[in-house]
């Protein structure tokens, strides 16, 4: 047996974009075990949420994650909501949906071009970052940021989207969908993808369901899982179907963000086609009344699940926020053991890791 | 062969950069640059300061000052929302950077007018 040696992976390492540290026993070049060590970045934001006012808490929620902010604000209004309960408009709930798809569809543009660069393909890299560009325009045009979109508010949204901007809007939508069908053709038929994807970090159906994975990791492995299947907002009247991928390998997850990025785009056009006119916020009354409350949302990484307690006044008792990451994590120590240490790299992107969401 | 239609579109596209500061990039009519008051239109009220969730705004009524902190300043554009009387503006320029914590002070027209410039990159002499 050769001699085993315990190698650092992160927390600071070129594929990482967010500090995680993986203590990587090998023996030669192989992995055959693997610790997690989390907690560089936590921030304490769950404790402060309780002692803003309920309305602040919005742009702190925001902050959690700076790829799905948008998400995470409308998340945290979502279950504030609840607590009453308060019923939104019509139009806020396609406008909720349009941002949240909108964010999806630049998530997943980031993690491929992360993905594709961590295979030492970098000008696949510029071409998904170049077309992610658009997506930012379009956010900040209707949102007002690229980044922290801050469109969300108790009872609604803040900002509308009218004519000029729809139009907009579809046209960039429509051609980023082409652009990026064309290099999705690209990057799944590639000899050389291929060969550093397929059959690396296989994770099981049955060790998928088991380990508690979610997003597109979990659909990757062939279960037919997602959280917008609830409805909630404007998903119950858009036509959606979870994608899914057979193989439950590095691969797979690859296929299924692709297609999960035109899906997004087609749910935007068709919100975009079917939004209603009308109120985009409703009036909360009051304070958020002493109650519970737990909301479940589909973020681009998986399921966003928020818990909020209210005590009658304007502060939350308890805000409870569990990220899809944190669900994720578990399932290196099943998909990492038994590869080759020069694998490690795309294996752990391809969870879609956001540190910043997990740690809080 | 697969990737040719991206590289003959790029090839006569032209560069998707600009040629930054020179070319500086137009912002949208919506985007959150900074905020500005508009010093006749303000009452001192209050309401801006109460609701802003980053504490970046002070109102100090003895002297009529409405200070603004752009350092803690998020651009989230709740005082702008919040004003009953459209004293606050969101301006789609951004900010330079600046190496100072300064505040801006923004005096009601009884008062003497004071602005601090913030926001500006202060020349270092060497």
């Amino acid at each position: 047996m050769a001699p085993r040696t315990i190698t650092p992976f992160g927390p600071q390492h070129p594929v990482l974009p967010e500090p995680i540290q993986l203590k990587l026993t090998l023996e030669d070049e192989k992995v055959v075990d693997v610790l997690p060590a989390i907690g560089y970045g936590h921030r304490g934001i769950e404790k402060a949420c309780e002692l803003n006012e309920y309305p602040k808490n919005i742009y702190l929620c925001e902050r959690i994650c700076g790829i799905c902010s948008a998400i995470h604000g409308m998340t945290y209004c979502d279950v504030v909501e609840k607590l009453w309960p308060l019923e939104i408009p019509p139009r806020a709930k396609y406008l909720r949906t349009i941002w949240a798809e909108m964010s999806r569809t630049h998530s997943h543009l980031l993690w491929l071009g992360l993905a594709v660069d961590a295979l030492g393909f970098e000008s696949m890299f510029m071409q998904y970052w170049r077309i992610r560009e658009k997506v930012l325009d379009i956010l900040e045009m209707t949102a007002g940021h690229r980044v922290t979109q801050s469109v969300a508010v108790v009872g609604g949204v803040r900002r509308d989207i009218d004519d000029d901007q729809k139009k907009h809007c579809i046209e960039v939508l429509k051609d980023v969908r082409k652009e990026a069908e064309a290099l999705n053709n690209v990057l799944v038929n590639d000899y050389t993808v291929k060969a550093r994807t397929v059959g690396k970090g296989v994770l099981s159906y049955d060790q998928a369901i088991a380990l508690g994975c979610c997003g597109p990791h979990l659909r990757a492995s062939g279960v037919k899982e997602d959280c917008r299947q609830l409805g909630y907002w404007a998903y119950g009247d858009l036509s959606f179907e979870p994608i899914t991928a057979p193989g439950g390998d590095t691969y797979s997850r690859v296929a299924v963000r692709c297609g999960e990025l035109l899906q997004a785009i087609d749910l935007q056009l068709e919100a975009f086609a079917k939004m209603p006119e009308g109120d985009i916020a409703a009036k909360p009354k009051g304070s958020p009344p002493a109650n519970e409350a737990a909301t479940r949302i589909e973020q681009p990484r998986g399921e966003l699940f928020y818990y909020a307690k209210g005590n009658g006044t304007r502060n939350l008792e308890r805000l409870r926020v569990r990220t899809p990451t944190y669900a994720n994590i578990p399932s290196l120590l099943v998909m990492l053991p038994g590869c080759e240490m020069a694998d490690v790299a795309i294996i752990v992107l391809s969870i879609d890791p956001c540190i910043s969401c997990t740690e809080r | 062969m697969s990737m040719l239609s991206t590289v003959v579109s790029n090839l006569f596209g032209g560069p998707a950069t600009l040629m930054y500061p020179v070319k500086p990039r137009e912002p949208h009519a919506r985007t959150r640059g900074q905020i500005a008051l508009n010093e006749s239109l303000c009452d001192g009220c209050g309401n801006c300061a109460r609701r802003c969730p980053a504490v970046a705004i002070e109102i100090v009524k003895e002297k009529k000052q409405w200070i603004l902190y752009p350092d803690r300043c998020i651009i989230c554009e709740v005082c702008a929302d919040a004003c009953n009387r459209n004293a606050i503006e969101v301006l789609p320029k951004w900010r330079t950077p600046f190496y100072k914590r300064e505040q801006i002070v923004f005096q009601s027209k009884g008062g003497k007018e004071v602005k601090e410039k913030a926001g500006e990159c202060p020349v270092e002499e060497v």
